[in-house]
This record gives C-alpha cells, sequence and structure tokens, in this order.
C-alpha cells in the first residue's frame, strides 16, 4: 500500500516502524545516547526508535529538541525516517539538519494503516510512504 | 517560496559557508511549511547549552561560526550550565568549563548578545506588537506571541541562529494572521482562582498542555488582575506537556480583548474543557516524581527568576536558616543578581544560606554536575524544571509553592501540602 505525504527533506529510507499516537520531546524525552523513549508514562516508555521509521503526531516540548536529535544522530541512535501527521517546527528542523528523510501529512490516517513492526518505506524526494509490510 | 536576490546570493554562498547553510535551513524549512516568502525578523533568541547541545552541537556551533559568519540581527542567549563567577566555589569540573569556554568562543564570534538569560524580555529584548521574531525557548516564545503580540513560531534553536544570521525567516504558521485564531476554549470560571498561587497556575498548565496538544486554547475567566508570575507559570508549562505557540488569555492577550476577537470574528456557542480542581490536585502529584522526603537541594529558577520573585523567597528566609543538609539555590540573570546586591537581598539570602547563582537557569544547566555531585532529591516551584531535571537528568523533584519549598529547605524534608 501507498500513501502520498509531503516531504520535509530528501532521501529514501526503509526500515521497521514503530509508532506512537502520543507527541514526542527529543529533550527529555528521548536518550540521545540509546535513542530509548524515556518519558514517564509515554507510550513508548523504554522502547528505542533508533534505526526505525518513527511514526508520531507531532514533536512537542522543548525547542532545544533538535540539538538532542543532532546529537542522537550522531551517535547513531537517531530514527531511521520519520512520518508526523503535522511536523512541528523542532521536529522538521531535527530532520532538515541530520538530512534523515521525513514526511509529514498523510493523505491517510498513518495510525490505521501503519503498526509497530511493519516494513515502511519512505520516499522523500517523491513523497510518498510505502506500508511493504 | 520566493527569495530576494540577497538571500539567493547568500544560497549560492556569496556570504560565506555559514550563511549559506543557514539560507538552506531556511529554504528547506519555509519548503516544508510551504511559505511564500521570507520576513524580516527585528529580534532573535536562542536556547541550548552543553547539557542539551553536547560535544556534537559543540561542533556544529563552531563550524557554523567559522569563516565570519555572523547574526545580522539582535540575538539574545538563554542560560549556560555554570556561573563562571563561581565555577571554583562550585567545583565544576573543568570537562565542563572547557566546554562552556567554547560555545562562548563560537557564540562571542557568531556576534550573539551574551545575556544567558530566559527572562530576556525583562533584561533587554522587547519586542513590539505584531513584530516578526523568531524565539527558541519555548516558553518565552509562547510568552511573546501571548502577552507582547509579537509573532513566532515554535522555531528550534537550528531554525533561529540561521534566521539571525539571514535576517529573515519563513513566513508561515503564527507569522501569518489568519492562522493566530483561536481553535478550542478553556473554561477555568470553575477554579478560585482569586487565591491561586503561580504554582497552582502551573499545576493548571500542566492539566491542559495535555489536552490542547499543539492547538491554540482561548482561557476564559482568567482574572484580569492576575499577576504576571501566574501568567508566566501558565504560558511556561503548558509547552512542556504541550506544544502550542499562542495562547489567548481572553482580557489579557494584546489581540484577544474578548473571545470574539480570539477567534477572530464568531466565537463558538460550547466550551471544550473546563477545569475542575481535581484535575490541577492530579497534575500536581504528577508533576511531583520523588517519594522520599529528605531534600538534597531546593532550586528555583525555570524561568529565572525575576527580583519579585527574589524579594518573595528573601522574605520567607529573613532570620532563619537553610537545614545544613540541604542547599538552596536561586537561579537568574546577571543584571538581578546585581540587582539582589544592591539591594541587600543578596546579604539576607547569604545569611541564610541560600545561594545565588547568574547564568544560569534551573531547568538543565546545573543538574549535570549537581548530581555528580551526589544531589539526588530536589524541592521546585517549577513544573517545567521539574520535567526537565527529572527526565534530562533521573533527578527525583518535588513540586510546590515557592513558600512550600523554602519551608521544606528550613525543615531538610519536603513539608508540601497533601494533596
Amino acid at each position: 500500500m501507498i500513501i502520498k505525504a509531503k516531504p520535509v527533506t530528501r532521501g529514501v529510507a526503509q526500515g521497521e516502524a514503530i509508532v506512537s499516537r502520543m507527541a514526542i520531546s527529543f529533550t527529555g524525552g528521548m536518550d540521545p545516547d540509546t535513542g530509548i523513549i524515556r518519558e514517564p508514562g509515554h507510550e513508548l516508555e523504554g522502547k528505542s526508535v533508533a534505526g526505525k521509521i518513527l511514526v508520531f503526531p507531532a514533536g512537542k516540548g522543548s525547542t532545544t529538541g533538535s540539538w538532542q536529535f543532532y546529537a542522537a544522530f550522531k551517535r547513531g541512535n537517531a530514527p531511521l525516517g520519520i512520518i508526523n501527521v503535522k511536523a512541528e517546527g523542532v521536529v522538521a528542523v531535527s530532520a532538515i539538519i541530520t538530512g534523515v528523510p521525513m514526511v509529514h501529512e498523510p493523505e491517510r490516517d498513518p495510525f490505521q494503516y501503519i503498526e509497530t513492526g511493519d516494513l515502511v518505506k519512505i520516499d522523500a524526494d517523491e513523497g510518498l510512504i510505502e506500508i511493504v509490510k | 517560496m520566493q527569495l530576494s536576490e540577497i538571500q539567493q546570493e547568500t544560497l549560492r554562498g556569496a556570504r560565506g559557508p555559514g550563511a549559506q547553510k543557514a539560507m538552506e535551513i531556511l529554504k528547506a524549512y519555509g519548503a516544508c511549511y510551504e511559505a511564500a516568502r521570507m520576513v524580516p525578523v527585528t529580534s532573535v533568541h536562542m536556547a541550548g547549552n552543553f547539557p542539551v547541545l553536547m560535544d556534537e552541537g559543540v561542533e556544529w556551533l563552531e563550524d557554523l561560526s567559522r569563516n565570519g559568519t555572523r547574526v545580522t540581527v539582535y540575538t539574545t542567549k538563554n542560560p549556560e550550565m555554570y556561573d563562571p563567577e563561581q565555577a571554583e566555589e562550585l567545583l565544576i569540573p573543568t570537562y565542563y568549563q572547557v566546554r562552556q569556554k567554547r560555545i562562548y568562543e563560537a557564540l562571542k564570534a557568531l556576534g550573539v548578545t551574551l545575556t544567558y538569560s530566559c527572562h530576556h524580555y525583562l533584561v533587554g529584548n522587547v519586542p513590539r506588537f505584531g513584530d516578526h521574531i523568531a524565539w527558541a525557548s519555548s516558553g518565552s516564545q509562547v510568552f511573546a506571541n501571548s502577552v507582547i503580540g509579537a509573532r513566532s513560531n515554535r522555531d528550534g534553536d537550528h531554525v533561529a541562529l540561521a534566521a539571525a544570521i539571514v535576517g529573515a525567516i519563513p513566513e508561515w504558521g503564527l507569522h501569518l494572521t489568519e492562522n493566530r485564531k483561536a481553535e478550542m476554549v478553556i473554561d477555568v470560571g470553575g477554579l478560585d482562582l482569586a487565591r491561586y498561587d503561580p504554582a497552582d497556575y502551573k499545576a493548571l498548565g500542566w492539566h491542559v498542555g495535555k489536552i490542547i496538544g499543539a492547538r491554540i486554547p482561548a482561557f476564559i475567566n482568567i482574572p484580569p488582575d492576575i499577576h504576571i508570575e501566574g501568567v508566566k507559570g501558565l504560558l511556561y508549562t503548558l509547552t512542556v506537556t504541550g506544544a502550542t505557540g499562542l495562547v489567548h488569555l481572553v482580557g489579557i492577550t494584546p489581540e484577544a480583548p474578548t473571545l470574539e476577537a480570539a477567534f477572530k470574528g464568531k466565537a463558538p456557542a460550547d466550551v471544550d474543557v473546563v477545569v475542575a480542581q481535581n484535575d490541577v490536585d492530579a497534575a500536581y502529584r504528577e508533576i511531583s516524581s520523588a517519594s522520599e522526603k529528605r531534600l538534597d537541594m531546593v532550586i528555583f529558577g525555570c524561568p529565572q527568576c525575576s527580583i519579585q520573585e527574589i524579594q518573595e523567597i528573601a522574605a520567607l528566609l529573613d532570620g532563619k536558616k537553610v537545614h545544613a543538609g540541604t542547599q538552596l539555590w536561586i537561579c537568574t540573570s546577571r543584571w538581578v543578581k546585581i540587582l539582589c546586591e544592591r539591594m541587600g537581598l543578596l546579604d539576607v539570602l547569604q545569611s541564610a544560606g541560600a545561594r545565588v547563582v547568574a547564568d544560569v537557569g534551573a531547568a538543565d544547566g546545573p543538574h549535570l554536575y549537581l548530581k555528580e555531585q551526589g544531589v539526588r532529591v530536589i524541592g521546585m516551584n517549577s513544573a517545567r524544571g521539574s520535567y526537565y531535571a527529572h527526565n534530562l537528568f533521573g533527578m527525583d523533584t518535588w513540586f510546590g509553592s515557592t513558600e512550600e519549598c523554602v519551608r521544606s529547605a528550613i525543615a531538610g524534608q519536603w513539608r508540601g501540602k497533601e494533596r
């Protein structure tokens, strides 16, 4: 299945999806040394987003998040690609400075079609999400 | 996105690699939000210190600052991690001193005004109503939009710094009048707000932030004489559990003298959220993450303490002593510290065993070395500070009012009310 979306950055990424219906703060919410979500009570608490296609509604929290994302990226612990319902500024610039493929505003509700563990491909050059399964 | 001739030249590298990189970031950012053009900014504020930058961020900043890259707009800077005038006394490890110094050198080369303050609007960076600005630091950004009526999106530090170098920012989101409309109504009329302390407003913000997400709320029934510390408490906390950039406090926000004005036309007939005291009490319990009552420290200043807050703390501590096993820190800007000294407050606080530290805030900077020095259980009057101290540094936090925090610092034990 293919869902059209708007590109935030360029490039192609394919990997295992990790899905959260909750917003994510990169400062405080994600450990740059492991990629593990550490916000207490978060749907993904204790789970790593490193090397995955991270699907979540939007960013939240501190605007310093792009520094923490950059450090996570340089340490090999950032997600491979990002799908957002609506790109919030901090997440968008995190993808821009690291070049992580990212799309937003998918034409269909990603939470209806993508589950954690699915094999998902983001083509940010074409603005496409492919659910390979 | 349409670029001016100068911006196109910058993109091609005519103003050096730093300005080129800044323009590339803004071009991609503008394309993401389908901005039609760039608008000049009058004021920029950026955040980030070593605990969030980490080594990779310091290197990014140093790279940018090479080859004579300079900001072209008045740009101030959020707090750093330690007070350089107390570095020896506070046993700041050389490792951190070296890194803060590197950040200092890079920012100085870039031409950033080194205020090291998160209440920069109290110490010299005041935009006007309707100004386009780029303020990173989510709390002060929402303050600028909601209290001053200047226009800033929730820009990450990299975007703010890029805008400072280029002198303009993509026009999207809250820069456009049509996007500044309220999207939901929050009624707080059922709360006894006449008796609300700033901490109560923080707990209220914590609860409401979780509901609103990134939407623009209009609060109704906020008392028009609410103290500015109550406004700050509410706004700064809303951006921790939520991601809103603008809040219409009807009767206070310049664009929202009425609910109709907040919605730029017809106000909805229904209220979306009615807040009850139970919700606020539950937020208090949720913000505190500690269970052990013994306190290593009480730390104030997220955002940095204003002179009015320090006057309150000094009055509560006058003639008393902080418990021998507990430290009490007041984090503020250099300006306010000087004012404390001039007004005799520093003597009162120091005699009580409290410490005033400048250039830092209580959210992030100091916790890295405090933790290494054995500090674990801390009391705070900031919900925002509690969130970051706990989630970024693993501190166990108690949250309560200024009065509860001071009382607890004297007792050496958390003495907050049961809620």
